[in-house]
């Protein structure tokens, strides 16, 4: 009888690739944007993922991790004071103002690591060495970096050249990778005592304070210790992910836009493959209608109908988020637009189809529950 | 029934193709950690703090008693000076023009005495045997005593020149003290920390608002001046143990003694060398003493410090 329901299905190509193509653009439209959209959420939490630490110490008013209220610097020793702090660096991060070897200003995010452990450093280096942060003028760029202050009819630059923050000298030491910054500035990476001489004057010049909780002890413990003890903002590292995200959910439009179109896709799915079904199933109504005659009964139409549904189902997912994968594949080594494909949004892609295809089912399954077997011999 | 097939490959395919990307978009390259031991703290509560390596007692800024020319610098930075030790020598070609020609003026007053003590002696011969024969009546009374008179004047011109003789001598050892006072010596024993003076240059003798011509110090003796923030004040107790380890090398550390708690906290000097005043924050400064490590430690160093705390202090401020 399943064989029968699938003989039916396959039997009208151009039915079927209707069907199948209905439902791969609506799983592919889905999967696409969503990806794109946490992506693009990722990129406001790069600084995480670039500058690795447990615990992050802010200021106490700080809401996101892009954000910058500057510490005093004896506050690192405060922070260091703490019972379980294993230990705890400092780190400048601000946007500057380089240029290129042609004049060009270009706005970097110059990070400060601290000189002597270059905790926080970024995982892979591509090129060069990280350790020669400690020699004076020095820094180390990301990949984005490269791109960026190279100058207009030039050749790229590299390890050994030389441009300006703030008028002041900056050669290159190495290039390393680092996640996207979410304002799409270069990542530029110097020795902490390295970029208070490149920043601006300020009264207070440390951003962040960077701290390990000592072996054995629980992060969110060390980090309410430094919050009750110093009276500074101490997130772990997941939960400043957590706040910053939010914080893009409340204050910007980004959220609510990528929403809509996902909606959107989802809508036009539903419809696209509710209609193509149904008229699917009207077509078909002489057989169906021949098969009660012959005495199915209504409940096995329906589940021929529901696995008719389904094959399309599973085919057209399969093959939206093989192409949403083939696009996160051919965007990844450029970087842009945003891309993350998570587990979790197939599965939310995967209830989506479900849905699509118990809408799309259901509507077949009415028509057959009042269909009259006599319908065959009509007409 | 191709098509079924190419499908359901498809399907699978692009199933695949997802899960594989979604598992490498979840791997992260793991955290890189410190890159060198980072300072940590070796007691279980404690208060940290930045600590600068002085010498123990003050360094001495060698002044110049006298303005002048400096003709020899007898040191080299890094050398070790004996108290007394000749550090710089000023210019004494006039002192010791005046003290040559002083000594030619003395060598000839006491010339001048031999001859008066010559005629002394002619005088008093004169009047021993003018006074036999004016005994005899040989000779009158008056040319006895004429001989007699001119005696006593040859004697008083012999004490009056002794007497100059003497005053010139003092002048002499004055003469000599300003030379003395040209060679400027060390004050005490020491390491010279900086020499600022170079043959040739002129040495003033005004007080000093810039570098001094050469510092002097103990640097056998060490201290650490460790800063504490004044919110983490209440927290320092005296007597408690500590450690400093040197800025950049977590796994050198020096044991430190506690020596006092200075009574007053002071405006934090900003240590990046930047000359804008940032005096938002004062801190408490605690003085220990060290003994000499196996590994080289240079007055002005910085260090970071870690200081024990009794546990029941520990508690939030």
């Amino acid at each position: 009888m399943f064989h029968l329901a699938l003989k039916m299905l396959m039997g009208d190509r151009a039915k079927y690739i209707m069907l199948v193509g209905g439902l791969t653009f609506a799983a592919l439209l889905m999967t696409q944007q969503n990806a794109v959209f946490q992506g693009l959420l990722s990129w406001t939490t790069s600084h995480l993922r670039n500058m690795r630490a447990s615990i992050w110490v802010v200021e106490a008013h700080v809401d996101y991790a892009n954000e910058t209220k500057p510490l005093r610097d004896t506050d690192v020793n405060r922070v260091r004071s703490v019972k379980g702090v294993d230990f705890a660096v400092p780190m400048y991060q601000g946007i500057l103002k380089a240029k290129d070897s042609d004049g060009a200003d270009k706005q970097i995010m110059l990070i400060g690591l601290h000189g002597a452990t270059l905790f926080g450093r970024p995982p892979q280096m591509l090129a060069g060495s990280l350790q020669q942060l400690r020699l004076p003028n020095t820094v180390v760029i990301d990949e984005l970096g490269v791109q960026r202050l190279t100058a207009k009819s030039k050749r790229t630059i590299r390890i050994g050249d030389t441009f300006e923050i703030n008028d002041r000298e900056a050669r290159i030491v190495g290039i390393c990778r680092t996640e996207r910054h979410f304002f799409g500035y270069p990542y530029v990476f110097s020795s902490y005592d390295q970029a208070l001489q490149y920043a601006p004057r300020q009264r207070k010049m440390l951003s962040v304070i960077l701290a390990e909780p000592k072996p054995g002890a629980a992060i969110s413990d060390v980090a309410l210790a430094i919050q009750r003890e110093t009276g500074l903002k101490a997130y772990t590292s997941e939960e400043f992910a957590k706040v910053t995200v939010e914080y893009i959910w409340k204050n910007t439009g980004i959220p609510m836009s990528f929403m809509t179109t996902i909606i959107l896709g989802f809508i036009v799915g539903v419809a696209v493959s509710g209609q193509t079904f149904f008229s699917f199933v009207l077509e078909n109504l002489r057989h169906l209608g021949a098969l009660k005659a012959m005495g199915a009964s209504t409940w096995t139409l329906s589940r021929m109908l529901l696995l008719q549904a389904f094959t399309v189902g599973t085919i057209g997912y399969g093959m939206g988020v093989g192409l949403a994968a083939l696009f996160g594949f051919a965007v990844l080594p450029v970087g842009q637009p945003p891309f993350l494909l998570e587990a979790g949004s197939m599965i939310k892609t995967a209830v989506a189809i479900v849905i699509m295809c118990c809408f799309s089912a259901l509507l077949g399954i009415r028509k057959v529950a009042r269909l009259e077997p006599a319908i065959v011999f009509r007409g | 029934m191709l098509f079924r097939k190419v499908s359901f490959y498809l399907a699978i395919a692009g199933v695949v193709a997802a899960l594989s990307l979604v598992h490498r978009m979840k791997q992260h390259p793991p955290s890189p950690g410190p890159e060198s031991p980072p300072a940590r703290s070796p007691y279980a509560d404690t208060v940290a703090a930045t600590g600068l390596v002085e010498a123990a007692r003050e360094n001495v800024k060698i002044a110049s008693p006298r303005s002048g020319l400096v003709t020899r610098v007898a040191v080299k930075v890094g050398d070790r000076a004996k108290s007394g030790d000749l550090l710089f020598q000023l210019n004494d070609r006039e002192v010791r023009a005046r003290v040559s020609a002083m000594e030619a003026q003395l060598a000839s007053m006491e010339a001048n005495v031999t001859v008066e003590e010559v005629s002394v002696a002619d005088w008093t011969d004169q009047v021993e045997r003018f006074s036999k024969l004016e005994r005899d009546k040989v000779a009158t009374e008056d040319e006895l005593k004429r001989r007699q008179f001119t005696l006593q004047g040859a004697r008083a011109r012999v004490g009056a020149s002794r007497a100059a003789i003497a005053a010139s001598r003092r002048q002499l050892e004055q003469a000599r003290t300003d030379l003395e006072i040209l060679s400027v010596r060390a004050p005490r024993d020491g390491q010279l920390l900086q020499v600022n003076l170079r043959e040739g240059e002129f040495a003033p003798a005004a007080a000093m608002s810039g570098d001094p011509l050469m510092l002097l110090g103990d640097v056998d003796h060490l201290q650490i001046r460790a800063e504490v923030d004044e919110q983490n004040a209440v927290l320092v107790d005296a007597k408690q143990p500590a450690q400093a380890s040197l800025k950049g090398h977590a796994d050198l550390q020096m044991p430190l003694r506690f020596v006092r708690i200075e009574p007053y906290v002071v405006p934090k000097r900003s240590l990046t060398g930047d000359s804008l005043e940032r005096v938002d924050t004062r801190v408490l400064q605690i003085v220990f003493e060290l003994d000499r490590p196996p590994f080289p430690v240079y007055v002005g160093q910085q260090v970071d410090v870690f200081i024990a705390r009794i546990a029941s202090a520990a508690g939030s401020p």
